[in-house]
Order: structure tokens, then C-alpha cells, then sequence
């Protein structure tokens, strides 16, 4: 019977030597973890101050109303090769010399012409003007 | 300071990712003209080194230059190269677009030999002085 303690008592002491052994390594995990968590945290503040921060300077003002705004590469490459033409055939169909006679027409015709020598580069804006043209000045192309 | 060096990082990043951007969609729209027969030559858009005398505020350290190059198709002329280079500096968006994201020279090219026109952006549009300290 005693020895029956003895040896309870014996296993006891080694599975509370285990347990204090296993929350020590637990302790030693648990910090790694918790500085991890912190290490986390950062990022995400620093993520979100990010996004929420608009840092508005003018040079960055500047640079994002640029990014903003679209570009019209199909016209850029239209216009590269198609504008002069166009702008050739415009500039002697709509030119105000054409309107002697008619005031109001040779008003129009110069509004446009301006506006045709302003944008020779550009075919869009070409096109409009040549439909404005056909409505406004009666011209056949 | 940790602050200024975290927002150039992002801001490296961002810039990279709009440059490709640009890019791609300068060659993609060429591909669709020159295959639709709007364009008779294709042209193609890379990012070059760019000449160091033309440096502005918003330049890149390295690769500074917007190069249009002429490839199949027909060869074209110096005449014509100018006026691709011409269009592209009347397009307003484009040159604050190219220089806020570090271009600072515009190349055109022909497809062969090292004959081409090369343009200073900051000379099409006003660029305004910015205080770093602002």
C-alpha cells in the first residue's frame, strides 16, 4: 500500500514536471506569436494610414488629376497617319473666302476654320468639324 | 521620414505599373489600327533610356525615354516620323501623362538604321515648381 503512493506520488511529480516544462516552451511560442501579431498589425496600420491618407501636395495634386484623365491612343494612331489629308481636304472646304456674299456663313466658316487649324493633328475632332460643316455650311465632301 | 520613404516605395510601384500600362496600351491600339488598315505601318511603343540633358522634376533615375519605333509595314519617311511626333506632343492628356510618370524624351523611329526624331516634353507643356517641403 505504501509503495502504491510512493509510486502515485512519483507520477505526479513527473507529469507536474511535464506541465511546467510544457508552459515554459508554450511561454517562448506565445512571444514569437505575439511579436508577429505586432509586426502584422503595423503592416495593416501603415496599409490603411496609406489609404486613407490622400497626402495631398501639389506635386502629388499634380500627378493624380494627370493619371486621372483618359487617353485616346486609337485616335493618337488614327491622327499619326490620317490627319493631314483630312486637314488638307478641310482647310480648302471650309474656308471662310468661299462665304463673300453670306455674312452669317462666312461667321460660321471662320469659327470653324479656327478651330480646324487648331486641331490639324487631331482626326476626332476633324471629324466633327467636317460634320459640323455638312449641317452648318451646306458643304459637300 | 519612415513615412516619405514608405509612400516612395508605393509610389515606385504604382508608377512601374501605369508606365506598362501605357505602354501596352499604345502597342494594342497600334496592333488593332495596323490590322484594321487604318495605320499602314504598325508602330510599337517601349520605354528607352532617354537623353539625360532633357531631366525634369518627375524624371526617372533610369529609363526615361518613350520610344515609338516603326516596324512592319511601310518605311516611313523622316517627314512623317515628325508628324507622329507631332500628334502625339498635341495630345495635351498625354504629355503631362508621360511626364508626371518619369518620361522625359519622346523617340521616334524608323524600322531600320538609328535614324529618328527625338523630343524634350517639358518644352510642350508647363510644368509648375513644386516645393518638396510642402
Amino acid at each position: 500500500m505504501k509503495m502504491n503512493d510512493t509510486i502515485i506520488q512519483d507520477s505526479i511529480n513527473v507529469a507536474e514536471q511535464t506541465i511546467i516544462k510544457a508552459t515554459e516552451t508554450n511561454e517562448s511560442t506565445n512571444w514569437w506569436m505575439w511579436l508577429a501579431i505586432a509586426e502584422f498589425g503595423i503592416i495593416i496600420f501603415l496599409i490603411i494610414k496609406e489609404k486613407l491618407n490622400n497626402r495631398s501636395t501639389a506635386r502629388q495634386r499634380f500627378k493624380n488629376e494627370s493619371l486621372k484623365q483618359d487617353i485616346d491612343f486609337d485616335n493618337i494612331i488614327n491622327s499619326s497617319f490620317n490627319s493631314i489629308k483630312l486637314y488638307d481636304q478641310l482647310k480648302v472646304k471650309c474656308h471662310p473666302d468661299r462665304f463673300p456674299m453670306e455674312k452669317e456663313k462666312n461667321l460660321i466658316a471662320e469659327n470653324i476654320f479656327q478651330e480646324i487649324t487648331k486641331n490639324k493633328n487631331n482626326v476626332k475632332r476633324l471629324l466633327e468639324l467636317k460634320e459640323e460643316a455638312i449641317q452648318k455650311l451646306n458643304i459637300n465632301f | 521620414m519612415f513615412e516619405n520613404t514608405w509612400n516612395n516605395i508605393i509610389d515606385w510601384f504604382s508608377d512601374r505599373s501605369e508606365r506598362a500600362r501605357l505602354v501596352r496600351s499604345f502597342n494594342q491600339s497600334a496592333k488593332k489600327s495596323f490590322v484594321a488598315g487604318i495605320a499602314p505601318t504598325l508602330l510599337k511603343a517601349s520605354i528607352s533610356k532617354g537623353e539625360s540633358s532633357y531631366k525634369h522634376q518627375f524624371s526617372n533615375w533610369l529609363k526615361s525615354g518613350y520610344r515609338i519605333q516603326a516596324f512592319t509595314g511601310r518605311i516611313l519617311s523622316k517627314d512623317e516620323l515628325i508628324h507622329i511626333g507631332k500628334v502625339i506632343l498635341d495630345d495635351s492628356i498625354l504629355v503631362r501623362r508621360l511626364i508626371v510618370l518619369g518620361f522625359d524624351t519622346l523617340e521616334i523611329h524608323g524600322d531600320a538604321g538609328t535614324y529618328g526624331v527625338r523630343y524634350q516634353l517639358k518644352d510642350y507643356i508647363p510644368l509648375p515648381k513644386f516645393n518638396e517641403n510642402e
